[in-house]
């Protein structure tokens, strides 16, 4: 029996030759170059703290690299720090920094060229020109790095995570700032955005473009330059999502622009110049959001129809809806409006008159932008006021028949 | 005296409010005008200056060309594009060499640059594995 056993280990041992290799100060091995070179798939690299100055380093076999208390790979400005050119690669705990800064090459801090199951985890990026960025890759992971440049106005910068052409993506718990869009998504089908923290950055903090069937959940997206863009897509999730202190002339909370067949559920809009801005948007429901402090809540263009408006919160925005056009395709039910000024005699939860949102102050505005100077004078709030009882410049269609009396617990 | 004064002032006054020189974009901070994104980058954008002397930036070429042929604003009196190899300069559309495809890609996947000298042109075409082409080419290529 024991020889067996015996048998049996020593063959498991012959097959698993996955060995370790250290790498650092104390061990033989000085340089990760060297330790790649030495491995073979399947083994683990464990690095010890210090600063490796190495230049690019490439990794082409399938192997996990981990860093102790956060070696630093430093690309001295030049290059690329570290580029996966193999499937199932783990790296784990670094702290990559100074990648080249070159507008032709987009040197990254990562990069994964076409492969698939990369792990990319725990790790800090600091002023590099792309933070990570995965190519044509299917089923990577990113989760818990943080990410961090420098970027300024007028100044060209890559993006803190960016990805092209990919599926069945996990980005989960980063935190990004200072790049110019903080996560950016082009060609990405099925994949997960999921309790990041975007902010600071340049442009967007999310930049979807032609991306299908991908979801983004409970991310807060803060103070970028632009808001959030989704743009030339279908079939996108966004739940339980902060958009906030998006300030600026060509800001958003959420830019829709070409989407359709979409759901946002349960955001917070706060502090926006623009809650949501959208254009060429058909078959979006919008349900139990709340609108809070911003500027416009929501600046819905003619374009856009078939879009239904639900259960929604509007409160402190100083305008609540604006349209650019008459022509009224989207529904707005059971919201809860603060400038909402009807009675409820049946004591049913719902205001027993109508309720227009867009009022004609937001209208005149939208065609005549400096008409804003006359905002709160006695005259308009005298027209506004005639304007909801008769409207003649704002569509008479665009109503809420059922507006609700008490504001949602959202 | 007063002759020169006033012919002074009348230059001043002339080339001050001459609106046929683009107005530079300003990166992160304009919009595209067809697009609606923030303009980033200063090597692929474009501007036009309509009949009426009003100024439209955008960030892509393909989008200049769009916007043109859409009938969204007055006739267009001059196109610019932007220089592929300087920071963020314009120069007239006309006059420039354009590449395309290959390793050129644009925010809104005109995937088109331009360069002022054919040299230059020729010189990034392998280099960027790109074709090229000229601006009634580009403009046609674009709906």
């Amino acid at each position: 029996m024991r020889i067996i056993f015996l048998a049996y280990f020593l063959t498991l041992s012959v097959l698993c030759q996955a060995k370790t290799i250290l790498v650092g100060k104390n061990h033989p091995l000085k340089s990760i170059k060297a330790a790649i070179a030495q491995s073979s798939d399947g083994d683990t690299i464990v690095v010890q703290s210090g600063t490796y100055k190495e230049g690019r380093i490439l990794i082409n076999k399938q192997i996990t690299l981990i860093g102790k208390h956060f070696p630093i790979l430093d690309g001295e400005n030049k290059s690329e720090v570290i580029s996966i050119n193999a499937d199932n690669v783990v790296v784990k705990g670094f702290k990559i920094q100074n990648s080249g800064h070159a507008a032709l090459e987009d040197p990254c801090g990562i990069r994964v060229y076409d492969k698939s199951n990369v792990t990319v985890e725990n790790n800090i990026l600091d002023n590099n020109f792309f933070g990570i960025y995965i190519q044509n890759g299917k089923n990577c992971i990113i989760k818990n790095n943080t990410i961090k440049a420098y970027g300024k106005e007028e100044q060209l910068i890559g993006n803190g995570i960016h990805c092209w052409k990919s599926e069945n993506l996990q980005i989960i718990a980063n935190k990004i700032s200072g790049h110019r869009d903080g996560i950016y998504f082009e060609f990405v089908t099925n994949s997960v955005i999921w309790r990041n923290i975007s902010s600071n950055n340049i442009r967007y903090g999310l930049h979807f473009m032609f991306s299908n069937d991908d979801s983004y959940i409970t991310n807060v997206f803060k103070n970028n330059g632009a808001g959030v863009a989704v743009m030339f897509t279908k079939n996108v999730k966004m739940f339980n999502n902060y958009f906030e202190e998006n300030w600026g002339d060509s800001a958003y909370g959420l830019l829709l622009k070409e989407i359709a067949d979409s759901y946002i559920f349960n955001n917070r809009f706060s502090k926006n110049t623009s809650g949501i801005y959208m254009e060429g948007t058909s078959r979006i429901k919008v349900e139990k959001n709340v609108f809070e402090s911003n500027g416009w809540g929501m600046k819905i263009q003619a374009s856009c129809m078939e879009n239904e408006i639900v259960n929604n919160n509007y409160l402190k925005n100083t305008f609540d809806i604006s349209t650019n056009g008459s022509l009224v395709l989207n529904t707005f039910n059971s919201n809860y409006w603060d400038k909402y000024e009807g009675y409820d005699l049946d004591k049913n939860g719902i205001g027993d008159v109508p309720y227009h949102p867009l009022s004609l102050f937001a209208v005149l505005t939208e065609t005549n932008p400096s008409a804003m100077l006359l905002y709160r004078s006695f005259m308009i709030t005298l027209l506004d006021k005639s304007e909801k009882v008769l409207p003649s410049i704002t569509p008479d269609n665009f109503i809420d028949n059922s507006p609700l009396m008490k504001s949602l617990p959202l | 005296m007063k002759k020169i004064v006033l012919a002074l002032f009348t230059v001043f006054y002339l080339s001050s409010c001459s609106s046929n020189e683009p107005k530079p974009l300003k990166l992160n901070s304009d919009s595209c005008d067809n697009c609606k994104m923030t303009i980033s980058n200063g090597k692929l954008g474009a501007e036009l200056i309509t009949e009426k002397g009003r100024h439209y930036k955008f960030d892509d070429i393909a989008c200049m060309v769009k916007f043109a042929k859409s009938g969204t604003a007055v006739a267009a009196k001059s196109f610019y594009v932007s220089d592929y190899l300087q920071d963020n300069t314009l120069i007239p559309a006309e006059k420039a060499f354009y590449l395309k495809g290959g390793s050129i890609t644009s925010p809104m996947r005109g995937n088109t640059a331009a360069f002022s000298t054919k040299q230059e042109a020729d010189q990034y075409k392998t280099k960027l594995n790109a074709t090229s082409s000229s601006w009634d080419e580009i403009f046609n290529s674009f709906q």
